[in-house]
């Protein structure tokens, strides 16, 4: 449904590099400050900005040719102010050429009936964000939906009813792109998910819960029994794809990649291959970040200790072959 | 049908908030108090000099200034207009669809204006004050119209709208020369068509032409101005 293919785009301050991406039907989230792009990416696709090199399709169609069927959501929703709500509906329904049906009941998809004969005008940001998102989603033309932050400044009536009405427009065949700074909206409303930094998609899309796949800054620590296990480690990883960084010191190996998943799976399969013990697995994260490490299809059992600071320590008992256990 | 969707939200925005009928009640009584004034001086032809140096010079191009704005807001045209791009119109039709009102608005206000001053202030040496009041309301529809135009292209330049006062600014600084510069703007025609010096000698239908064609590149550039940015 959509299909972002090596756009490049600038609109100051907001810029995107090569920028690669297909999505169909469900809910998708992009992860990433404002600043990443995930903003620009969403005007993008909704034709209010153009890409400087690169093809944007929505639904078969550049986006200015479907633009009846999609409908944006920014922070600062932009409404026709001199309008009531229900005239602001009806106006939306014999623009984007489809029947005009009854304002409350559209508005009571989000709980807020009682905006109805509201002027625009006097609409806060958060109820003016949930009539357009009421008017989105009620809307029988509108395949894409895309929204910024669709919790964060929303009507706290509307706030809780937001996640079953995105999953139920996407299982009427919409896609549902979000943009998000926080992993936890984004786990809890989206099925996939793709991390931004800075104009570049740094992770994704993935499948994965994205509060641990999002540890791009952290660095895994390893620690071996004895200098020999960490030398086996350090040798194996240094193969693995995963692993863009690599240091041993003693006992001690530090790991970076470019997806916290990854990693952490590379230093459990590479444990298991050379033989190699390990006693002790941490996160050294972004002490910023809120995010917590995981791991996940490891071959040995885990047993997670209490974090300490801004680390997160996860003991392993290297070789039991049980199943693998989330961590907590 | 959809021309007519987005007339409507233009034409609520502009109904709908009291800097219309501020700027209509303070412009329409102090016109017609002026014109009521003049034609008490006992002057030859109040209604021209009152048509040419005072409604068609100042008040004219101000009430629609002020018209446009609280059209737009304190926005640019294409920040009035995203509303319904954003509810799946084109940017050209909404655009085209908000300078339309305006044009249509300023039109009928300046008519109004025109051909009530020009009836109230009628005198001895004036045309016939039926003819003169039908003559001077097509005069001052054409300029508001024009005005509209003018202005609401200016408001398609700047952030917030800023090219708006620098619409007016190069009206009055440009318009009140009798030199090339001149043909551009829509003081000049007006004056010429209500009777004062015309511009580089145009003779009225011209410059009434010239009004049409001022109204026909101001839209165009302003629907060019609104279209999506690389």
């Amino acid at each position: 449904m959509i299909s972002i293919q090596n756009v490049r785009a600038r609109r100051p301050p907001l810029a995107l590099a090569s920028v690669s991406l297909e999505w169909g039907p469900g809910v998708h989230s992009i992860i990433g400050g404002r600043e990443d792009g995930g903003a620009l990416l969403l005007a993008l696709l909704a034709g209010i900005a153009l890409p400087r090199a690169g093809r944007v399709r929505v639904l078969g169609r550049s986006p200015a040719l479907a633009r009846k069927e999609v409908a944006r959501i920014p922070l600062e929703p932009s409404l026709p102010d001199a309008l009531r709500v229900d005239e602001m509906l009806g106006v939306a329904s014999r623009l984007r050429s489809e029947a005009v049906r009854d304002p409350a009941e559209r508005l009571a998809e989000l709980g807020i009936q009682a905006l109805e004969k509201r002027t625009v005008r006097s609409l806060s940001r958060g109820e003016a964000r949930a009539v357009s998102l009421a008017e989105a989603l009620t809307s029988t033309r509108v395949r894409v939906v895309l929204i910024e932050e669709p919790i964060t400044w929303m009507d706290p009536r509307a706030a809780g009813l937001v996640a079953e009405a995105l999953r139920a427009k996407a299982r009427m065949d919409g896609a549902i792109v979000l943009t998000t700074a926080s992993a936890r909206d984004a786990h809890e409303l989206a099925t996939d998910h793709v991390v931004m930094d800075r104009g570049a998609i740094v992770s994704g899309p993935t499948f994965t819960d994205p509060r641990f796949s999002d540890l791009r800054r952290a660095q895994l620590v390893l620690v071996s029994p004895d200098e020999a296990d960490a030398r086996l480690l350090a040798a194996g990883l240094a193969r693995d794809p995963a692993v863009t960084a690599l240091t041993q010191e003693g006992v001690v190996v530090r790991v970076r990649g470019h997806d916290a998943v990854g990693v952490a799976r590379a230093a459990a399969s590479c444990a298991v291959k050379a033989g190699a013990e390990i006693v002790e697995m941490r996160w050294e994260s972004d002490p910023s970040s809120d995010l917590r490490a995981a791991w996940t299809n490891a071959p040995a059992a885990i047993h997670p200790p209490p974090a300490q600071g801004g680390t997160e320590k996860i003991a392993v008992a290297p070789r039991t072959g049980s199943e693998p256990e989330p961590a907590s | 049908m959809m021309l007519v969707t987005l007339a409507f939200g233009a034409f609520a925005r502009l109904i709908r908030t009291p800097r219309t009928w501020l700027a209509l009640g303070v412009w329409f009584p102090l016109a017609l108090a002026i014109a009521f004034f003049a034609r008490d001086q006992d002057a030859a032809h109040p209604a021209d000099h009152l048509l040419v140096d005072v409604v068609g010079a100042v008040i004219l191009p101000l009430l629609v200034y002020l018209l446009v704005g609280a059209m737009l807001g304190a926005g640019s045209l294409a920040a009035s207009a995203s509303p319904y791009v954003a509810l799946g119109a084109r940017p050209a039709w909404a655009t085209l669809a908000f300078v339309g009102v305006g044009a249509t608005a300023c039109c009928a206000c300046g008519a109004a204006l025109c051909g009530a001053v020009a009836a109230l202030a009628h005198g001895a040496g004036d045309p016939p004050r039926a003819h003169d009041a039908l003559v001077s309301a097509y005069v001052g529809g054409l300029g508001g119209a024009a005005y509209a135009c003018w202005f609401a292209c200016g408001a398609a330049f700047g952030r917030r709208g800023g090219g708006r006062p620098i619409a007016l600014v190069l009206d009055w600084l440009l318009g009140a020369q009798d030199g090339t510069t001149a043909l551009f703007t829509p003081r000049a025609h007006v004056r010429n068509l209500l009777g004062g010096a015309p511009p580089l000698h145009f003779p009225e239908r011209a410059s009434a032409l010239a009004l049409v064609g001022i109204v026909a590149v101001s839209i165009l550039l302003s629907v060019r101005r609104v279209r999506p940015k690389r």
